[in-house]
């Protein structure tokens, strides 16, 4: 098995008081996908930055490529493609402008761009669109755009910060499907999403970090596994009198009471008669909320 | 010499993405640059060409147009690297989709400070083409060796305008650097009057301006005058090393921006 793509090691990030990242430790294997999942400020998108080399590290070790990001050279930069949160296409250009000036910083020649640009528009399915001004594509349109933008330098590390927010259910299709094309062809992804089920589609890892630490990681799977077990039946309050519950994993989410159970038949045949419930699969989006908690986040 | 080369092609590849968008808004922007310094021109010299005889040893066509290509040029420069370069640092993100490829935040600057002074240039040009054709230019020769100190001056007041855009946190901002830089250089550096007939206490703050120095080297040589070497070396001196100290400045106060 070859070297780590990204290698992290206590990496910490403060912006004046405010500790964004508070020593965090994670590896990224080649021809991986890894999801980043936390709510909005537990400090993906700053790590993210860090591995981009946009945002420099307050302590902490971070390689990408083997080398210290900090001296990251031309050559191993280019290796990495970037889709960042907020779409920073050049609005005054055309698609097809967008690609060859972004193509130049890497001093690509002309000759190659004249082959890749086509290539990579009609992989985001977007050749049709080649001269069309970026003001008068759609939101997933520009989203595609931007992926595309950022495999201009055939990148062997793509870095995705929510690719598909705010697109319609068809874009994110698209957009997924052509992210495991990517990962066939052994790129490796590091992508952070609010999209759970999104994350437990793509990735093969997923790292949840809350407050600038890392709460768990994992497969999917094992992640359901260890923290809400298979199944999730939501009782209504309030509860029967005779149902002794004590046995039971479980969380209290105000109207009702979350209960985290492997085997479903145990669980109903403690349950009264008429009682309310609802059952179904225990998800990712459960694991995110019993970690990080049922708060709102405003930043 | 493989480094300054790789320098050198990173920071023309931005200023070539600054010349494409140029293409697209050519005419408001030359609105800005050449009509609105041509304006001036026009308005100055007839009016004030019809009641002055004479300023500084020369007639007010003579004394006004080399004037006006350096406020052409330092306008051009500074409104680029200012309102221009702060909309792509800010609201349009340009400058985050350019780092994060191998452009480094060295050769973004120098590209947007070569761009900036490419703008400049057009405007000068322009003014002096116009004067030309007015009979406002003595010396075809010495207008020509203006030039080049024009492109070194633009690019310093390009450099200066990127200071301004590394400590701007919104547009209003940078009314002080119009309120108290552009407008004192096209007031008190000798565009329209010799500095000489200012009042004693304002003949520093002409010296400290860079445009006063360059105004001091453009004019005698657009007029076909004699110009003292060693004098004008100073001038240009003065410029080169305050662009300098503005690039040095912008770079770390970018970078600690930027990156911190």
């Amino acid at each position: 098995m070859s070297a780590p793509v990204i290698i992290a090691r206590g990496l910490e990030k403060s912006y004046g008081r405010v500790h964004a990242v508070r020593g965090i430790d994670f590896e990224v294997a080649r021809g991986r996908c890894v999801g980043l999942l936390g709510p909005n400020g537990a400090g993906k998108t700053t790590t993210m930055r860090m591995i981009m080399g946009l945002t420099t590290p307050s302590a902490g070790e971070l390689r990408v490529f083997g080398e210290p990001v900090a001296r990251l050279t031309r050559q191993l930069k280019a290796r990495i493609g970037l889709v960042p949160q907020e779409n920073n296409l050049d609005p005054d250009l055309s698609v097809r402008q967008n690609l060859e000036v972004y193509g130049r910083y890497f001093s690509l020649p002309a000759a190659l761009l004249a082959e890749r640009i086509p290539a990579l528009l009609a992989f985001m399915q977007l050749g049709e669109r080649r001269e069309s001004g970026v003001n008068q594509l759609s939101g997933g349109m520009k989203r595609r755009l931007v992926l595309a933008r950022a495999l201009i330098s055939d990148p062997q590390l793509v870095i995705l910060d929510e690719p598909t927010t705010g697109l319609d259910p068809q874009a994110r299709v698209m957009i997924w499907k052509r992210l495991l094309d990517l990962k066939r062809q052994g790129l490796t992804l590091l992508l952070t999403t609010h999209y759970m089920d999104e994350a437990q589609r793509l990735c093969d890892e997923i790292i949840v970090i809350d407050h600038g630490r890392i709460l768990d990681r994992g497969p999917p799977q094992d992640l359901i596994d260890r923290h809400v077990k298979g199944h999730v039946f939501e009782v209504q309050k309030p509860l029967p009198s005779g149902f002794r519950d004590g046995q039971w994993e479980q969380e209290d989410i105000g109207d009702a009471i979350l209960y985290y159970v492997e085997t479903p038949r145990a669980f109903t045949e403690d349950l009264p008669e008429d009682v309310v419930y609802w059952h179904r699969q225990a998800n990712l989006e459960d694991v995110f909320l019993r970690l990080t908690g049922r708060q709102l986040r405003e930043n | 010499m493989q480094e300054a080369t790789a320098i050198a092609r990173h920071s023309l590849a931005v200023t070539r993405r600054q010349y494409l968008v140029w293409r697209k808004v050519i005419w408001p922007s030359l609105a800005t640059n050449v009509a609105s310094p041509l304006l001036f021109l026009f308005a100055f010299g007839f009016g004030l060409g019809a009641v002055v005889d004479e300023m500084g040893g020369l007639s007010y066509l003579a004394f006004i147009v080399p004037g006006m290509m350096a406020y052409a040029a330092m306008f051009a420069a500074s409104f680029e690297t200012t309102i221009g370069s702060f909309a792509r640092l800010d609201f349009q993100k340009t400058w985050d989709a350019t780092l994060a490829t191998p452009v480094t935040l060295l050769e973004l600057l120098l590209g947007e400070a070569f761009w900036a002074t490419c703008k400049a240039m057009i405007s000068a040009t322009c003014v002096l083409v116009v004067g030309v054709l007015w009979g406002g230019v003595g010396s075809a020769a010495g207008a020509l060796l203006c030039l080049p100190l024009l492109l070194l001056a633009a690019f310093a007041f390009a450099t200066c305008g990127l200071v301004a855009t590394a400590y701007a946190r919104s547009w209003e901002f940078f009314s002080y650097y119009f309120t108290f830089w552009i407008t004192p250089m096209f007031v008190f550096s000798g565009v329209f009057f010799a500095v000489d007939r200012f009042p004693a206490y304002v003949q520093p703050i002409a010296w400290v301006l860079p445009m006063t120095h360059l105004i001091q080297v453009v004019r005698p040589l657009v007029a076909g005058q004699d110009v003292a070497l060693l004098e004008a070396l100073g001038h240009v001196t003065y410029v080169a090393l305050l662009g300098a100290a503005a690039f040095v400045v912008a770079y770390f106060r970018l970078k600690r921006r930027l990156f911190d």
